[in-house]
């Protein structure tokens, strides 16, 4: 069986290789490829050089902002740019749709600015070319031009009959093929791959902050998969159709299903059902809830109030400016405080809504091997929503941590009731750290895309099973 | 009509209508593009029920201020609000006029970018700037997955109809071992041909156009007279995009080849037209205009003057102020009354006329990069067509930028109303309210000479398939 197999390999390398279609196409596949890795390239570096630059810059105006009061200075605040995933070489992912920088003040939480797609006309949503839209979306087609006819035409051709009358099993044919066309697509991929790889070896990523190893691990692994899936489910559709063209059709119909109509049907479901609110009613809600307090029944002189009475029968004193500190900052701080506190609740409510929509489309994974690839080739590039949020959560820490500084430098150095009076200088400042952020580590990423893995290995399961199951009922259909 | 016409039509609409794969595909495209109506009216009615419910609130809050004159006042919290209302030291930055860019009746069929872009804002007499770049919430991962509305279906979907109707239609015939029948009729081949092409030609684009009829009838677009050149421009170009893809068919038929290799052509085609040259003409345009907004964030930074308490960098900033706005200086009472307000006025004002520059150069970049992707519209006929589209329902960048542009001259209004008592130390009346800026829902202009242009070349680029077409027929004759 094993000599018949890679007889079969040998004959279908060979054809394909003096197929002029099949060249040309992945010629195509393979220039697009290099001129997506070779354009994205040069972006991640423009891009990155000006994220650095403008972090370095806004660094050095926070430290030389002059003598100032804290508070002032935490309304002045600071700004993080959000840095660059050196994946998103491969696959931007939701690079253009998520937002680029974030202010950082007191009392407000702002989110995300600027959607670079925003600045583009309607061409933006046909989709960039990324190395990742190729394999996803290109590379399929390609595999089900090689590979439609790939039983059909043995049988037009009555070479089926004269296999089976040499005792070659159908196993043996269908899995020499899947083996075949697997080699192939290797071959023409090989040397994006070996150009990546020597692109790591040159450039040694690993000294930059988002690149970790086990991502471009698991690429290689569900891209792997994804194409492996589409060679089979081709030839399987060409051993059950009666003539080529019948199997094309099919195929070409489950491709536009699969990478364009699906997604989009899901979408409009997923934002039907799981309705967002306005930015501004978010912020609508954030300011009812600061304003009548959580409960809706503590207002904030309540709150404060019984703040103040806290702080003199703790400290023992009849008024706060006999408190040996400045009870301003300490209220500021709990004003903070009470302002985070609301903006967790509503900010958990809306991500659930995010969770939610996204949670469909996990689930869609399962119907359309597409979504679930799509989704973990972001995730595992480091552009994908979770990292979007977890980079989101991540400054509102560091954020917090500034604020409380100053609040904190202002209670302990200044005097109740005096604003102008007190100023800190740069070496407060300087206590504030650079923000540094680091994606999300394995564990967490593989878990929040647990039903996209569940799925991809679902269809994988399944691919195999009916292949075999086709091929022990000796479908020869001569 | 010569009698041959009515007998290939008869008998193509027997074929057709005995084949179920295909009245299937044709009847689920046509529901699938009803859903999609659907679903881009609900889409943009929640964009319209916002922007009521913040008209609605405007109009509360500002009733709040036109009553807090009337009463008596008593409580704490009319007292504050009758602040607010007539001291122009809180009113030039506490009451808020939103700024909406309703959907128009057209943006149900074409969503454009208008999912991605803000259309409302709430603002104050404060600095322009930093009110104007929070993002709306939204989910990225939907906007990178797109919207459904019918304009999706008719640049996407109706080509693969045409294609999936007419890849066939020589070799088929071919395959089948008829063309020595046909070729020994009286109509020649290439007539049979055209006439067969005719047939589904009417077939498809009678679908689009009686789609696009339904969608106007649900948008309610042919209530409205002055939609109708509007809707009248949207039946040109779709059916100048279905004649396209009619051009383009005939022209990889004329090749005369395999029924495989007409199907692998033409949904290559679909596929070179729908996905790789937009995108890379997206990459090209990201490499040769590189746009940094991370400069435009800083202009949302709350600043202040170094040290509100200091009279004389309060007197300076005012005096700055004061070129820009000579009407102000007669007042004797300038630098005496609420120094601490006007000298923030003053200098928001000046910092809005600083950043003005930036913004205005980064739109102007923003334009330019829009403009080279428009000079490959000939390459483009999708985009294009999409273009045009979202064009009619105003849902393009162009049309953002308009929106921009009318935000930053209503804000000087806004601005003006507040100034004029702040620095000249009068109160705000409640006769001033009932003339208070308002801003009119803003659609945008149409762009009429462009899609004139883009319909003419994605007209033109059908028919030089066409005529490729029947030259390479005659040639092989």
């Amino acid at each position: 069986m094993l000599k018949s197999i890679s007889k079969i390999i040998k004959k279908e390398l060979r054809s394909a290789i003096r197929k002029r279609l099949i060249l040309a196409l992945g010629t195509i596949i393979l220039i697009l490829l290099g001129v997506s890795l070779w354009s994205s390239f040069q972006n991640f570096q423009e891009q990155q050089a000006a994220i650095t630059k403008e972090q370095e810059r806004k660094r050095k105006e926070w430290l030389s902002q002059g003598d100032k009061h804290p508070h002032m200075a935490a309304h002045y605040g600071t700004y993080i740019f959000k840095p660059k995933s050196v994946l998103g070489i491969f696959d931007s992912g939701l690079d253009a749709y998520t937002g680029t920088s974030i202010y950082l003040e007191a009392h407000y939480q702002h989110g995300f600015m600027f959607r670079p797609a925003q600045d583009r006309g309607t061409m933006i949503r046909f989709g960039e070319l990324t190395m990742a839209m190729a394999l996803q979306v290109l590379m399929p087609l390609l595999i089900i031009i090689l590979a439609f006819k790939s039983i059909t035409q043995e049988r037009e051709n009555g070479t089926l009959r004269l296999m089976a009358a040499q005792g070659v099993s159908i196993k043996t044919i269908v899995w020499g093929k899947v083996l075949a066309y697997s080699i192939l697509i290797l071959v023409l991929l090989l040397p994006i791959l070996l150009i990546i790889a020597g692109g790591i070896a040159v450039l040694n990523p690993s000294g930059l902050l988002t690149f970790s190893p086990w991502r471009l691990v698991f690429l290689i692994i569900i891209y792997a998969i994804y194409l492996l899936l589409f060679i089979a489910f081709s030839i399987y559709i060409s051993l059950y159709s009666k003539t080529s063209r019948n199997a094309l059709l099919k195929l070409l119909v489950c491709w536009i299903l699969l990478t364009v109509l699906i997604p989009k049907t899901v979408a409009n479901f997923g934002r039907a059902a799981y309705k967002l609110p306005s930015m501004h009613a978010f912020k609508e809600n954030i300011k009812t809830d600061k304003d009548t307090g959580l409960d809706g029944r503590t207002p904030r002189s309540v709150r404060m109030e019984q703040l103040t009475a806290e702080y003199l029968e703790k400290y023992k004193v009849d008024s706060v400016q006999q408190l040996p500190f400045n009870f301003d900052g300490v209220s500021m701080q709990a004003g903070e405080e009470y302002g985070n506190k609301v903006y967790d609740v509503q900010w958990q409510r809306l991500n659930s809504i995010f969770e939610e929509q996204n949670a469909l489309f996990a689930y869609a994974s399962f119907i359309d091997p597409f979504i679930a690839v799509q989704r973990l080739s972001m995730a595992f590039s480091g552009t994908d929503m979770f990292t979007a949020v977890h980079f989101e959560n991540e400054v509102e820490q560091y954020r917090r941590m500034l604020v409380k500084t100053m609040n904190d430098d202002m209670a302990k150095n200044s005097r109740y009731g005096e604003f102008y009076e007190y100023t800190a200088d740069a070496s407060l400042w300087e206590t504030i750290k650079e923000f540094n952020y680091t994606l999300p580590t394995r564990s967490k990423v593989l878990y929040a895309y647990r039903w996209e893995l569940f799925g991809l290995v679902a269809w994988l399961f399944l691919t195999i099973v009916l292949l075999s199951m086709a091929t022990s009922k000796k479908r020869w259909n001569l | 009509m010569s009698k041959t016409f009515k007998t290939i039509w008869y008998y193509e609409w027997v074929t057709f209508s005995r084949n179920k794969t295909q009245v299937f595909l044709l009847g689920t495209v046509f529901l699938f593009g009803v859903y999609a109506i659907f679903c881009g009216k609900a889409n943009m009615d929640e964009q319209r029920e916002i922007i009521m419910q913040l008209t609605a609130k405007e109009n509360a809050e500002f009733d709040g201020y036109q009553a807090s004159f009337q009463e008596e006042l008593v409580s704490m919290e009319a007292k504050q609000l009758r602040d607010v209302a007539s001291k122009p030291n809180f009113a030039w930055f506490r009451p808020g006029y939103h700024v909406t860019s309703s959907p128009t009746d057209f943006a149900n069929l074409a969503i454009g970018q208008r999912d991605l872009y803000r259309y409302y804002y709430r603002l104050t007499g404060m600095s322009l700037y930093y009110q104007l770049y929070q993002n709306e919430i939204a989910n990225p991962f939907y906007l990178l997955v797109g919207n459904l509305d019918l304009s999706f279906i008719l640049i996407y979907i109706f080509p693969l109809l045409v294609i999936v109707f007419c890849y066939s239609m020589y070799s088929g015939e071919k395959d089948a071992g008829i063309l020595p029948l046909l070729r020994a009729q009286s109509a020649s081949i290439r007539k049979i041909l055209l006439v067969r092409l005719t047939f589904y030609f009417l077939l498809i684009t009678g679908l689009v156009l009686l789609l696009s009829f339904l969608g106007f009838l649900v948008s309610g677009i042919l209530l409205e007279g002055s939609n109708g050149y509007a809707a009248l421009a949207w039946y040109m170009m779709v059916l100048v995009y279905c004649a396209f893809w009619f051009g383009l068919l005939f022209f990889i038929i004329a090749f005369r080849q395999s029924t495989s290799f007409n199907a692998i052509s033409a949904i290559g085609a679909w596929v070179l037209l729908l996905i790789i040259i937009p995108a890379i003409l997206n990459t090209i345009v990201e490499h040769n205009y590189p746009l940094n907004s991370n400069e435009l964030a800083s202009l949302t930074r709350r600043t202040g003057l170094e040290d509100e308490t200091d009279a004389e960098e309060s007197k300076e900033v005012i005096s700055e102020f004061l070129k820009y706005r000579p009407e102000y200086a007669k007042d004797s009472s300038l630098y005496t009354q609420n120094l601490m307000s006007k000298a923030y006025a003053a200098f928001t004002f000046l910092k809005d006329k600083d950043s003005k520059k930036l913004v205005d150069e980064y739109n102007k970049a923003v334009m330019e990069r829009s403009q080279w992707t428009s000079d490959f519209s000939w390459a483009n006929p999708a985009v294009t067509a999409q273009q045009t589209l979202s064009r009619i329902a105003h849902t393009d960048l162009a049309n953002y930028m308009a929106f921009q542009t009318e935000i930053a001259r209503f804000h000087q209004d806004v601005q003006d109303f507040y100034f004029q008592p702040l620095y000249t130390d009068s109160e705000i009346t409640q006769e001033d309210y009932s003339a208070r800026p308002s801003f009119e829902p803003y659609n945008g202009e149409p762009d009429w000479d462009s899609m004139y242009m883009d319909t003419l070349i994605v007209a033109l680029l059908g028919c030089i398939f066409f005529f490729q077409g029947l030259l390479i027929l005659k040639r092989t004759k």
